[in-house]
């Protein structure tokens, strides 16, 4: 006789209700925040894979510099290269304009990091040039 | 009227004409003719379960308006089918001190009293008399002989598996309307719960999604890292864009016959330019352009030589 006040049954079913109701909205701003920081994290990935592939691949540096220097027009220039783990120093006591247009032509329309450069004038057809270029 | 069946448990008789009750312990109750409707019919099903559907159209022409509730059991041939009020069963047992959760089992004095010859007297207006197998009221104005409800030899009685439960909310709800926003309620329930279970499973998803990215890209293991190194590199690339754009404008300057670039430099994220055979004044021209591209910079003279630095 002592059965279950159908009130108490439809409270339970309520409070269930209510209890998943939470948990639902709770899980989807967790979705929400996962799926921002996803997007977040790809995109970050992707900003950093292209400017990593620009401005920090050593072997793509040396190798573009590499064949650049040897260019038979700059080769009269005496360019001198100097390696250290942190980048590449280049230096020519006397490059001609010719010489000079091509090369920084060049090295700027190129993705290279240069954190220092020195041309200076010599004559009205040579100059010097100091620079140094960081991976 | 307080009637002792068994030894374990109480057993009363409840009829709306009955004395009040002076128990508080678990009960039995046996119903008055009075308080159901009984038939006795005769059907060409096999079972009582089938036998149930059918009852509420059993009754149809003959009960007054009322929630009604129904039971059968089957008896030889035939099969007893009772109609009942159960609220009202309910405030009758509540008037004569009662309440429900003392209610053991509820039986009608059809199943369980069809054993009786005499005429039994309820109260001084009614007895039961058993009449073609079923247990009715009569006046007791026409029954000469009866004997006193009390005087049922209750050694012999044994309640039979013909018992009912009253429905304590039916009045209220009938059990269909609950039983179907019972299921409504369950279904959202599962939708919700469902829908819940693929929310989780999407987070995990996407982490783990998440965590290939870090191992594809091999990113550092904290995202502060990450966007630091990344913070470094765009600032590297401003800087090396806005290097190669203040080159080019200076390299495009429209100078003065006598005057040269002699100098350019780049130090500390600073260019620097040297202009010689500079005119005092004539360096308007040069800033205007300067002016003109938004570079910030600063200037002075050493003799004919014009100094520029420009901040990158």
């Amino acid at each position: 006789m002592n059965r279950i006040n159908p009130l108490h049954i439809a409270g339970l079913l309520i409070f269930i209700l209510i209890f998943f109701m939470v948990k639902l909205s709770s899980a989807k701003d967790d979705l929400t925040d996962t799926k921002k920081l996803y997007q977040e994290t790809l995109s970050l990935a992707t900003q950093l894979k292209g400017l990593n592939e620009v401005y920090s691949n050593k072997s793509k540096v040396e190798n573009s510099l590499k064949m650049l220097l040897k260019n038979s027009s700059l080769t009269a220039s005496n360019i001198k290269q100097k390696n250290s783990t942190a980048g590449i120093v280049l230096n020519s006591q006397s490059i001609d304009k010719t010489a000079l247009n091509f090369l920084m032509g060049k090295l700027l329309n190129g993705s290279y990091n240069i954190i220092s450069l020195k041309i200076k004038r010599l004559s009205e057809k040579n100059a010097s040039l100091e620079m140094e270029i960081k991976w | 009227m307080f009637t002792k069946f068994n030894k374990k448990l109480d057993t009363i008789f409840l009829d709306p004409h009955s004395e009040n009750f002076e128990t508080k312990e678990s009960v039995n109750v046996m119903l008055s003719p009075s308080l159901y409707w009984v038939k006795k019919v005769s059907l060409p099903v096999k079972y009582t379960r089938e036998v149930k559907a059918l009852l509420p159209s059993l009754f149809e022409d003959i009960l007054p308006d009322g929630v009604y509730s129904y039971s059968a059991y089957k008896s030889g041939d035939h099969f007893f089918i009772f109609a009942y009020e159960d609220k009202l069963i309910l405030d009758i047992l509540s008037a004569k001190g009662v309440v429900p959760t003392q209610v053991h089992n509820v039986y009608f004095a059809q199943s369980e009293l069809s054993y009786i010859e005499d005429a039994v007297k309820i109260n001084d207006s009614q007895s039961m008399i058993l009449k073609n197998e079923l247990l009715v009221l009569v006046p007791s104005s026409w029954i000469e002989n009866s004997i006193e409800l009390d005087r049922l030899d209750v050694s012999k009685l044994s309640l039979s598996k013909n018992s009912i439960t009253l429905k304590q909310f039916g009045h209220i709800v009938n059990d269909k309307a609950l039983y179907t926003i019972a299921t409504i309620f369950i279904l959202f329930i599962a939708v919700v719960a469902v829908e819940y279970f693929i929310t989780l499973h999407k987070i995990s998803t996407t982490a783990a999604l998440r965590d290939k990215l870090f191992v594809k890209n091999a990113l550092k293991p904290t995202m502060m890292q990450n966007r630091s190194i990344l913070k470094e590199l765009q600032d590297v690339h401003t800087i090396q864009t806005k290097f190669r754009e203040y080159v080019s404008h200076i390299l495009s300057l429209q100078l003065e016959k006598s005057e040269k670039l002699t100098l350019l430099s780049l130090k500390a994220n600073t260019l620097i330019a040297e202009f010689s055979e500079v005119q005092k004044g004539s360096e308007a021209n040069i800033e205007k352009v300067f002016k003109s591209k938004n570079m910030k910079y600063k200037s002075s003279f050493k003799e004919s030589t014009w100094h520029v630095e420009i901040e990158l």
